[in-house]
């Protein structure tokens, strides 16, 4: 598995923004907030949270919003809302490029971008300060009927290894709680269960528990070093930028 | 001395139970179900792991070529199919679609064919009045949107529908090519099928009810026997009752939502307690902030998971959705006497 390619805060007139770019996916994320909410959606005691999901060909379909309506539940669980109430926090989400082979997979294709788009809100958000109750990372799991499960397959790979049998997206948050599963096709809730073990070893288990490696030494992001779990590069990626933001203070 | 007498009175510090629920929803669904810690009983005096019955009706609209009304509690929703024909040379483009297969079609990969021409389009409508939120007058909601796609996807993926149901093939009288050889069989025309769900009221667990009366319309509908007419050299239809075919299913994916209900505890040092309630109501569904839905099918013996969409919170790990997906299995069982008692 490749590592995802990050740069974050690269809008300067957004609060904040993240790019990022995995197994041919490029999406550009902006998070506005905390700001003024209209009347009609403003709640007395939680932040509005308005997500929206730009195409890269054309205007929004049905599609496009389901996949804000499951943006918007996950990331309400994950954003302390509490904490800045009758405020909105607005996530736009613009898918930039989406691998060529992407049609012609055959498979629902608001499954294989939902991690990309959930990576891409939740840098976004921690870019903007928004405050956060956790971490979130996620996965995709392919399990084909004949050859073994795939880990967040590229398009060329789910291609070659036609049929598909099901196809499961999993997120945890920091503490290793499952927070989105969206799993379709045919299959036991053993088969389930294995996959979402497969899921959480990549996302969220520790290294001395048996994680799975990511990235080989030629695969550097930011000057992380082979990151063993999505966890860790996810805290590489804000370590990193802390870091070059921090460049003069630490120099001298 | 009206005024005086009610000045006396120091106003009541109870509420009605209306006026509880409506002021705050939360402690008062989290009352009634910490009342009894053994069987916890919901508001609407369901326990946690309780269904609500489903009626479910055929065949009630006489224009539409298969329909059903479906009722689960105060959700009460209406299904028809329509069928329409799809000339081939109308469908632009060239596909070339894996060709049909004459052994098996249980196994045939027809999921593209039916994605790419649309042969199936699913379409939902709010009635005035069927949920507070809905604003009539207005384009389709968010909520219609995510509700149409979830169908959609729900009814490619599970293979529902046969592609060979609903061609409509023609054998000509001689190969025009080579009068000697026998002439080959093709594709004139499609059947379309419009699903239009209509939604009289919701009260909870809509992507249930619409699912389910889909699938109650879908069992019910009949398609005239359709035919290449070389003379007209168009498509006519049989009007012999008779000769009207049903479609085959494959399959049977029933959905099952559930909430997840998180109390709040009054000390800061106690643990924080939380339940499943089985299909939600409108009230519940308000209160409740994440959400499984488990769609299984338990046609061919072993229960069999078609899909799981579980979002807007981490309480549901592995314990608790093992547990969702025997209640589903079980559901599955109640729901499929009910479906095949009605047709």
């Amino acid at each position: 598995m490749v590592v995802p390619e990050v740069t974050i805060t690269h809008l300067n007139r957004a609060d904040g923004s993240a790019t990022y770019t995995h197994n041919g996916y490029s999406i550009i994320g902006a998070v506005n907030g905390p700001i003024e909410v209209l009347r009609r959606d403003e709640m007395p005691e939680e932040a509005t949270i308005e997500v929206n999901v730009r195409p890269a060909v054309g205007v929004g379909s049905p599609k496009e919003r389901h996949l804000e309506t499951l943006l918007h539940n996950t990331l309400r669980s994950i954003i302390l809302t509490r904490t800045i109430p009758r405020t909105l926090v607005q996530i736009t989400l613009q898918i930039k490029s989406l691998p060529e082979e992407e049609s012609s997979t055959g498979i629902n294709t608001s499954l294989t971008i939902l991690p990309h788009l959930l990576h891409t809100a939740f840098l976004a958000l921690l870019s903007a300060s928004i405050p956060l109750l956790t971490t979130l990372t996620s996965t995709l799991i392919a399990l084909p009927s004949t050859s073994t499960p795939l880990l967040s397959p590229t398009a060329n790979e789910l291609l070659r290894a036609k049929p598909i049998k099901s196809m499961h997206v999993f997120a945890f948050s920091g503490d290793g709680r499952l927070l989105l599963n969206e799993s379709d096709g045919a299959f036991s809730f053993e088969e389930w269960e294995e996959a979402c073990d497969m899921a959480e070893q990549v996302c969220c288990k520790e290294v001395d528990e048996g994680g799975v490696r990511l990235g080989g030494g030629d695969m550097e992001v930011d000057g992380v070093e082979n990151s063993q779990n999505l966890e860790r590069w996810l805290r590489g990626v804000g370590r990193s930028k802390v870091e070059w933001e921090q460049r003069w203070k630490s120099g001298t | 001395m009206a005024t005086a007498s009610l000045q006396q009175q120091p106003p009541s510090l109870t509420f009605p139970r209306p006026i509880f629920a409506a002021v705050s929803p939360h402690p008062f669904l989290q009352a009634h179900l910490s009342a009894n810690k053994k069987i916890p009983v919901r508001a609407n005096g369901r326990s946690a792991y309780e269904f609500r019955r489903s009626g479910i009706n055929t065949g009630s609209l006489t224009h539409a070529n298969g329909s059903a009304v479906v009722r689960l509690g105060n959700t009460s929703v209406v299904c028809g199919v329509r069928a329409e024909i799809l000339m081939e040379e109308d469908v632009p483009g060239t596909n070339d679609f894996p060709p049909p297969r004459t052994d098996g079609e249980d196994e045939e990969d027809d999921t593209q064919e039916i994605d790419t021409l649309r042969l199936i389009v699913p379409n939902i409508e709010l009635s005035t009045g069927s949920t507070p939120s809905h604003i009539p007058g207005n384009a389709p909601s968010t909520f219609q949107q995510s509700l149409i796609t979830r169908i959609r996807s729900l009814l490619l993926s599970t293979r529902l529908l046969r592609a060979a149901d609903l061609r409509i093939l023609y054998k000509p009288s001689s190969n025009p090519e080579d009068p000697d050889e026998e002439p080959e069989t093709i594709v004139k025309a499609y059947w379309v099928l419009y699903i239009d769900v209509f939604f009289i009221s919701i009260d909870g667990s809509e992507f249930d009810a619409a699912f389910l009366s889909i699938l109650a319309a879908l069992r019910d509908t009949r398609l005239p026997y359709a035919y290449f007419d070389e003379e007209y050299e168009g498509i006519l239809c049989s009007d012999a009752p008779s000769e009207a075919k049903r479609l085959r299913l494959r399959g049977l994916p029933i959905p099952s939502t559930f909430a997840v209900f998180e109390g709040k505890s009054e000390d800061a040092g106690e643990q924080d307690f939380e339940w499943v309630l089985s299909d939600p109501d409108a009230f519940e569904e308000g209160v409740c902030r994440e959400s499984v839905c488990v769609v299984v099918d338990g046609s061919r013996g072993d229960v069999v998971v078609r899909r799981i969409e579980k979002s807007g919170g981490g309480v549901v790990g592995r314990e608790h959705l093992r547990g969702v997906v025997g209640m589903a299995g079980k559901r599955w069982s109640e729901v499929e006497k009910a479906l095949s008692g009605s047709g």
